[in-house]
């Protein structure tokens, strides 16, 4: 449908000189190859192949310059290709959207340019992986929490009770923050909660921003690959002590999307 | 290149401002690999990512005067669901699931036995407490 508006730039005045560039996933060290079925961005999906340069490799795609990419079938397969390859490898995983003019400047300008770089990373991700501990609140069974605790909530729940919405403006405004500032304060305590229970992991910790105004906790952590068992334990066990109260989920192996940054600060 | 948590320490404060739908399978997604991941210099890089993403950056919503009145509308909900007796529901399924009927009914002439029983105490306190307060004139 939008295939078309991505021409305003033509591919010479985005440095690419051909009709292809290359799309690059992650850096992974030099001896992982790409399995036969691993399909990449792209429609149809584009092939995965691996540029290599001394003791360090790209996960790369051929792609057509001339449409953008962003679909959600995009989005997954860049995903999906890095979080597989976490599971066995260590990988540096890139930022959606990186696209180089071609495997030349793959292997010059990324991997030999960042060579000492990419490769001590590589080592600290050795047997890593990232996981994302998400819980989210149970509207009834946390809205009732803070009617309990907060008078003022009472009150003014008392207050619009049965009447109409254009009269009882103000004390709805007032409710409503009341609650979002609470649920706020019993995000931060339980996702403080979330943090000490997977601290015998030795976990790096990224606690991340809500995305839901109702998120009880989002916290990434990159762990030993090894102990995901533990990790699936200490999940559990706090998904029964919240039963009713909050909903809890675990998502990975995943790639250390919230691990990797540059050292130098750059934009 | 180090390996380090994003986001400066973004320990949990200033939260309640971002409303985003339900999560899915491509939410995750969307939080994990569109602000996270390692972003390799501009000069090498060109960018092809397209105009749906635009679509996605407009999810980010700030909370403020419609959050605030949904949560007051929920709690308004939760008050007039919660004050509704608990049985009703039940006895309203018994009654239309015919083979229940005789049951049911069973148990209303027991309610009111128990009602006319209670009433029959009341009024005999009634009739006491004139007495006794006609003694006491």
């Amino acid at each position: 449908m939008t295939d078309t508006t991505a021409d305003e730039r033509t591919p010479e005045e985005q440095g690419v000189t051909g009709s292809t560039g290359i799309y690059v996933y992650g850096i992974v060290p030099g001896d992982v190859e790409a399995e036969s079925h691993a399909t990449g961005v792209g429609d149809p999906p584009s092939d995965v192949s691996v540029v290599r340069s001394g003791e360090i490799a790209a996960l790369v795609s051929e792609i057509p310059v001339d449409r953008p990419l962003g679909t959600p079938d995009d989005l997954k397969a860049h995903a999906e290709l890095l979080d597989g390859t976490a599971a066995v490898a260590p990988v540096l995983p890139l930022r959606f959207g990186a696209v180089l003019s071609d495997e030349d400047a793959v292997s010059e300008e990324l991997l030999d340019a960042h060579r000492d770089e990419f490769e001590a990373a590589l080592n600290e991700l050795e047997g890593k992986a990232q996981f994302v501990v998400k819980a989210r609140y149970d509207e009834r069974a946390v809205l009732s929490e803070i009617l309990e605790e907060n008078a003022d909530a009472a009150r003014l729940r008392e207050e619009i009770r049965d009447k109409p919405e254009d009269a009882t403006r103000d004390a709805r405004m007032m409710l409503g923050e009341i609650i979002t500032q609470s649920i706020e304060a019993k995000r931060n305590e339980d996702t403080q909660r979330v943090v000490d229970a997977l601290e015998d992991l030795e976990p790096m910790v990224n606690v991340r921003q809500p995305t839901h105004d109702e998120d009880a906790a989002h916290v990434a952590v990159l762990i030993e690959l090894s102990r995901q068992g533990d990790l699936e334990d200490i999940v559990r066990s706090l998904a029964e002590e919240w039963e009713g109260r909050a909903e809890m989920d675990l998502l990975g192996p995943m790639a250390a999307y919230d691990f990797v940054m540059k050292r130098a600060p750059e934009d | 290149m180090t390996i380090q948590p994003a986001g400066g320490g973004g320990g949990g404060g200033g939260g309640g401002t971002m409303a985003r739908p339900n999560s899915s399978g491509l939410a995750e997604v969307i939080d994990t690999i569109l602000d996270k991941g390692l972003v390799i210099d501009a000069f090498v890089r060109v960018s092809l990512v397209g105009i749906e993403l635009l679509t996605i950056d407009a999810r980010v919503v700030v909370a403020s005067v419609d959050t605030y009145l949904r949560f007051a509308e929920a709690v308004n909900r939760l008050e007039i669901s919660d004050n509704e007796p608990k049985g009703l529901p039940d006895l309203v399924g018994d009654i239309t699931s015919g083979g229940a009927k005789h049951k049911t009914k069973g148990a209303l002439e027991a309610a009111t036995e128990k009602v006319s029983d209670f009433l029959g105490d009341v009024d005999e306190k009634r009739q006491r407490a004139p007495r006794g307060s006609k003694r006491g004139e």
